[in-house]
């Protein structure tokens, strides 16, 4: 595909225009020359979040080091293959005090690194609190990445989500907009394709029925007197003409990807948890790939999610789990394997990522572009630190230097957003949230 | 020569509405009303021929005047002629009536050529050769049944009522909560406590509970029923028993909704609310922690989060009309300074007030799935909506609406197609404990289900089909969709898409023109015209067992069927229709009368309302008691306004089935001043300008819709502009001057002596006796149609004639014909209106047997019956 071919199929994506304008736009000349070969390539960040803190043991490599090649623990280890493309830090806090319990902090603090408003939602302990008071690093990077021409998208961002409750609350939430305006994710598949394709979810479906509809209405029309004939066939013609503007609306589609066939019947309960999540993941690697949006969250549950993984073969809830001593040796091996469960889908995303090729850039993919990062809401679970927050970068999205493990000293996850946003392009950022945690700059992480 | 140009008032309002009427525009020309369902009143005057039936023929001696005068311009037969008066001549007019109009004005440029005896002669000939219904029955020109698609009002309500038949009832069975001390019993039986049902009341039950930290809903002090949501409880607590610092209150309960349409919510408080309307009902929620919410449903409004600052959330939820929807409301106070809540609504063209017991009650309701769709509205050339044409726009709803319901169907499928999950996962447990087949027992379960899926897509196709299935509608519904389809959901959704876009569902009845109606198209018609949508389970069995034959057993179907509320919602509906209550602005000039807010326009409609929901649903159900009442329904505020000077304190002389515990009263006023609906201030206010009143807009809407009388279109539109009066003028004067004309006159003479009879009533419908400072003159001369002269004073001076009057009360069995039916009554054959209007007489005027009667007729309604009334002519 040519770089002009992409340029307009681009900027039709762009506006959200259906294929109806197609015929329309082709003469347009500004849509010339947009995207130059040779240009900055497209930086783009994903945000996976999983909750309930995970097993230090298991999860961090025994050594740390700028030059120490990256060995990774059994958590990690479907990742392997990804492993220079990999960076984690360790030493990095969520040192965000004041209201709330730690989960509610662990989860409403993560990406926005700023205080709670005091507020009426009480916790497992601790003060009662409100909302998170400032907006999430992700909002931060979209923000930055709309303001700009060359790096705006139809929308901005899209927070996914998965087996999360219908409901909101400090728990449920880790995007915000800013003091006091959470972001809900759209954790229904379905809904999510209306969002994204509209219209196109129930035309196989309307499709696949036209046919027996105008048999239907022939044979009602015969048995009808002729006065009574002229609105059926009228009916007829809507039918008929129906029928043509799907079959055009599939034949021009302007998307470089093709949507992703989903199940729009898939039930939103417990077991269909697994298929949810690919289909999300499809829907979000398909989004970044239509260039529809560079900004994208993927939020697992909630913070102190009580998922029963019975497609692992394990009864009890996530959380509950995550509070046993750590010579439980069931729930230990129980929370390795919940663990290791998260990290498949984030190699699910990671691959597909990988097996696209970045477009008008040879040789590149979309991965070496785009930049993900694994979060959890806590260091360890039955002990509700937000210390070491398990951080995994994999990509070259920001032009990290990846393929090790880095230790800090006790920093502020502040300086993590900071050299993200910075590496996603915005060089001036001087602070991000609390800004007592951002004096220190930037962590180097080049 | 100009046809019939939509012409309005400076406010872009068209000022007379047109029915299917003809203009001919001549300053000087007055003109023939014509109405093609038109009345059929046979002369008995000193005019009058001898035999109504004899027909006019070339041997007639007003044949010959009729070629000669008439023909050039009106055409052979009557039809009309192209640049000349093109409309066919036919209408309602008596051949007296029309005798005098050609004597006087026609022919049109020469009227002087034919007058006296001529006029007559050549009028008793049109009459009987094309102008009259008779005539036009002979001529085969009469409308007939015809073929109709679902109203907007039709389609949703018939999938409301699809999927409420299969949404289970909703338990009203009290204390179904685990009390606290037992819940670790293990055998606690729940049935160890004996029924109690809930006692279904006005307002919202609530549940105060005392809190502790996470546990908002930690022990419950105290239970009442609350009559609106708006309480600021400062620094302090709600009850004795309830600490002040952490509280919460639940309210629960079905919130009406009298009218479809978009309504708003909106919550404010410094503390945290959720707001649930139409969710599923998922069972009692135990516990109401930080952490939790109802299970599986989305709250409309979510305010749960607060930083102790004053908020208020907003949102909007489509509703339909005539329907109870479930309504839950939590509220807590956790710690704040202090607590405050208020819970208000705006129904669709109304205005912002609490949500009050006038709107919800105590019951558990189920979910009611909407359609939300957009859809074009329907036709209303007739008068009347009718399902008479397809459009794109109506396609595209009908398909979008056909997404929207398979997806919401899908979503609820275990509820829906009965699958019972509980009993599902105890046999699996069994059987992994026992170690039988896991694999075979899994498979067992899923053919299960996927027959159970089958025999729902059935029994819906059925249901939506109004008829049982034929074999290849069960073959390619329960057979092929399956077989064809990647999933058991996916092959529902496809046969829901079918069913719904399917001609069996989307027309209203495909019984063909030379066929009498079978069982179940009876029970359709039934269910159309009484509720507007599908039969229910009692008149489908009923069909299947052959139970509709006789004229009695169908009438006993509709007897019931009238008690349901849907009934009562489509009645709502006629009158909107009859009094023209939709889409008025009534908004008043805010100088001249400052108390005529928003809320006191709500609360006038909520008070027409009673007043007629009073009249039609009490025993009598008297048409009379619409236009002679006494009283009228208020409350404190509107009593206020509406004057205590007129107010007699008696008893109201009928005031039916009024449920107290309303603060809407019934109040008599002193019968030479009101009467009836023609005097209720919303109407008074709705025909009136923003700052004074409007006799002509009275007098059109009584002449067309009270008496009966056809109007056509002015022939210029003429705006009323108070500056071109005297400044010292009443309104009567004004109107006088300006319709003095005699191109206006011929109308004017009708409609300003009914307008003038109002002017008692300001813009708002409160009594004055001066207007501008001089005294208010109601008195006029008033010419019936039938050539009668009566002075007409007041309200009750017309109400009376109206009663009197067969031609008023045709029209309204002709309106509520219509609206029922959404047929052309004349259709139903010749003597149908007559019929229904004698017996509607004869039975003290009893609106609820003569929405029976119209029922009954157009049920069993079939080429038999047309040629037993034809033939007994």
């Amino acid at each position: 595909m040519t770089p002009t071919n992409y340029t307009r199929r681009r900027f039709i994506r762009d506006l959200g225009i259906g294929s109806a304008a197609l015929p329309f736009l082709s003469g347009l000349p500004s849509l010339q020359g947009k995207l130059q070969t040779g240009a900055d390539a497209p930086k783009r960040l994903v945000i996976i979040f999983s909750p309930n803190g995970t097993l230090p043991g298991e999860f961090w490599p025994d050594q740390f080091g700028a030059d120490v090649p990256l060995e990774l623990k059994p958590i990690l280890e479907p990742l392997a293959e990804f492993k220079d493309r990999m960076l984690l830090l360790k030493g990095v806090d969520n040192k965000m005090g004041g209201d709330g319990d730690r989960h509610m902090r662990g989860m409403s603090c993560l990406l926005t690194a700023t205080l709670l408003n005091p507020g009426n939602i009480q916790g497992g302990s601790d003060t009662p609190a409100g909302w998170a008071s400032g907006l999430s690093i992700d909002q931060q990077v979209r923000n930055y990445l709309q303001s700009q021409e060359k790096t705006k998208t139809r929308f901005g961002s899209l927070e996914f989500g998965v087996a999360v409750p219908n409901r909101a609350d400090p728990w449920t939430r880790m995007s915000y907009a800013g003091d006091n305006k959470p972001l809900a994710p759209i954790d229904d598949p379905a809904q999510m394709f209306e969002k994204l394709y509209g219209g196109a979810k129930g035309r196989a479906d309307i499709a696949s029925v036209l046919d027996y509809v105008r048999d239907d209405l022939r044979r009602v029309s015969g048995k009808l007197s002729s006065d009574d004939r002229s609105m059926l066939e009228e009916h007829v013609q809507l039918v008929r003409q129906l029928e043509d503007d799907i079959a055009a609306a599939e034949q021009q589609s302007e998307l470089d990807h093709q949507e992703p066939e989903i199940d729009p019947n898939i039930e939103l309960i417990n077991d269909n948890t697994p298929e949810i999540s690919r289909m999300q993941i499809d829907l979000l690697v398909n989004a970044l790939a239509n260039d529809m949006t560079r900004v994208a969250t993927l939020q697992y549950m909630r913070s102190v999610g009580q998922a029963r993984m019975r497609w692992l073969h394990i009864e009890e809830g996530h959380h509950s789990l995550s509070h046993e001593e750590d010579d439980n040796e069931d729930a230990y091996e129980k929370l390795i394997r919940v663990n290791v469960w998260f990290a498949n889908e984030l190699r699910y995303l990671v691959q597909k990522l990988d097996q696209m090729p970045e477009p008008g850039r040879g040789g590149e993919t979309m991965l070496d572009n785009t930049q993900i990062v694994w979060v959890n809401e806590l260091g360890k679970g039955n002990t509700h630190t937000l210390n070491n927050i398990p951080f995994a970068l994999i990509g070259g999205g920001c032009g990290f230097k990846t393929g090790r493990a880095l230790e800090f000293e006790s920093v502020p996850h502040n300086r993590l957003w900071l050299a993200l946003a910075q590496g996603m392009g915005q060089h001036d950022l001087k602070s991000f949230g609390s800004e007592e945690f951002s004096v220190d700059g930037p962590l180097n992480l080049s | 020569m100009a046809r019939m140009a939509k012409l309005k008032d400076s406010s872009g309002n068209r000022i007379l509405r047109p029915r299917r009427v003809v203009l001919a525009v001549f300053a000087f020309v007055s003109f023939i009303g014509v109405s093609f369902w038109g009345c059929n009143v046979i002369e008995t005057g000193p005019f009058a021929m001898k035999t109504a039936n004899s027909v006019g023929g070339s041997s007639h001696r007003g044949f010959s005047i009729f070629q000669q005068h008439c023909a050039s311009c009106h055409g052979e037969d009557g039809q009309g002629v192209d640049e000349e008066y093109d409309e066919p001549l036919l209408g309602k007019r008596s051949i007296n009536s029309l005798a005098r109009y050609i004597d006087r004005d026609m022919p049109e440029d020469e009227p002087e050529n034919v007058v006296g005896k001529d006029a007559l002669r050549v009028a008793d000939y049109i009459y009987k050769e094309f102008y009259s219904v008779e005539a036009r029955y002979r001529k085969g020109l009469m409308p007939r049944v015809e073929l109709a698609r679902f109203t907007v009002p039709q389609y949703r309500n018939a999938v409301a009522d699809l999927l409420l038949h299969f949404t289970p009832e909703v338990s009203q069975e009290l204390g179904k909560e685990v009390p606290k001390e037992k819940e670790e019993e293990e055998n606690y039986e729940i049935e160890d406590k004996p029924v109690e049902l809930r006692p279904i009341l006005p307002g919202l039950s609530a549940q105060y509970y005392q809190s502790k930290g996470m546990n908002k809903a930690n022990e419950v002090q105290v239970e009442r029923v609350d009559r609106r949501i708006e309480f600021d409880f400062g620094t302090r607590s709600p009850a004795e028993s309830i600490t002040p610092d952490q509280f919460s209150i639940v309210w629960q309960g079905s919130l009406l909704a009298r009218q479809t349409g978009f309504y708003e919510f909106r919550v404010s408080t410094q503390n945290g609310a959720r707001l649930y309307i139409n969710s599923e009902n998922t069972g009692q929620r135990k516990r109401m922690r930080d952490d939790s919410s109802v299970a599986g449903q989305a709250a409309v409004i979510d305010g749960w989060v607060s930083s102790g600052e004053m908020r208020e959330i907003t949102a909007r939820i489509f509703l339909l009309g005539g329907r109870q929807f479930p309504l839950r409301f939590e509220f807590f106070k956790y710690l704040e300074e202090t607590a405050s809540v208020k819970l208000e609504w705006k129904q669709p063209g109304g205005a912002w007030s609490v949500l009050n017991h006038n709107h919800v009650n105590t019951s558990f309701s189920p979910r009611t799935f909407v359609v939300d769709t957009p859809f074009p509205a329907d036709d209303r050339s007739f008068g009347y909506e009718r399902g008479s044409s397809v459009s794109p726009g109506w396609h595209a709803a009908t398909t979008n609406a056909a997404i929207a319901t398979s997806a919401e169907i899908v979503d609820r499928l275990p509820l829906l197609a009965e699958l019972d999950a509980e009993e599902d996962n105890e046999k699996e447990e069994e059987s992994a404990q026992d170690g039988t087949d896991k694999e075979g027992f899994a498979q067992e379960e899923n053919l299960k289900r996927v027959e159970s899926f089958k025999s729902f897509v059935l029994n819906f196709a059925s249901l939506a089909f109004r008829r049982p299935l034929t074999e290849e509608e069960k073959q390619l519904l329960g057979e092929e969709m399956f077989a064809n389809a990647v999933n058991p959901q996916g092959a529902v959704r496809r046969a829901l898409i079918l069913i719904l876009k399917s001609p069996s569902f989307l027309y209203a009845d495909l019984t063909p023109e030379n066929q009498a109606p079978d069982q179940y198209a009876i029970a359709n018609r039934l269910s159309l015209a009484i509720w507007d949508s599908v039969p229910d389970t009692i008149l489908l069995e009923a069909a299947g067992k052959g139970e509709l034959l006789t004229p009695v057993q169908i009438e006993t179907q509709a007897r019931r069927m009238i008690l349901d509320t849907r009934a009562r919602s489509k009645m709502r509906r006629f009158f909107n229709h009859w009094l023209e209550l939709e889409d008025r602005d009534i908004a008043k000039d805010k100088t001249l009368f400052p108390e005529f807010d928003e809320s006191v326009v709500a609360d006038l409609r909520h008070s027409l309302d009673l007043f007629l929901e009073d009249v039609i649903w009490s025993e009598g159900s008297d048409y009379r008691q619409l236009l002679l009442a006494d009283h009228l329904f208020l409350d404190e505020d509107l009593k206020k306004l509406y004057g205590t000077s007129e107010i007699d304190a008696k008893n109201p002389a009928s005031a039916g089935n009024r449920q107290s515990g309303d603060n809407f009263k019934p109040v008599v006023y002193s019968p030479d001043r009101r009467s009836g609906v023609l005097t209720h201030p919303y109407l008074l206010s709705a025909f009136a300008y923003h700052n004074n009143t409007s006799p002509i807009h009275r007098g059109v809407f009584m002449t067309r819709n009270i008496i009966g009388r056809e109007l056509k279109s002015p022939p210029e539109a003429v705006e009323f502009k108070d500056e071109e009066f005297s400044p010292d003028a009443t309104m009567r004067d004004k109107i006088t001057q300006l319709t003095r004309d005699q191109a206006c006159m011929s109308c004017h003479k009708v409609i300003n002596p009914l307008g003038f009879a109002l002017e008692n009533f300001d813009a708002v419908g409160r009594w004055r006796t001066e207007d501008n400072n001089k005294a208010v003159v109601t008195r006029s001369r008033y010419v019936t149609e039938d050539g009668e002269i009566l002075e007409v004073a007041s309200a009750r001076d017309i109400a009376e004639f109206a009663i009197e009057s067969e031609s008023a009360r045709r029209t309204f069995v002709i309106q509520l014909f219509e609206h029922l039916v959404k047929q052309p009554p004349h259709a139903y054959g010749l003597d149908t209106i007559d019929e229904l209007e004698i017996g509607f007489s004869q039975d003290d005027f009893n609106i609820q047997n003569l929405m029976v009667n119209i029922a009954v007729l157009s049920a069993g309604y079939g080429p038999a019956t047309l040629q037993i009334a034809q033939s007994e002519k």
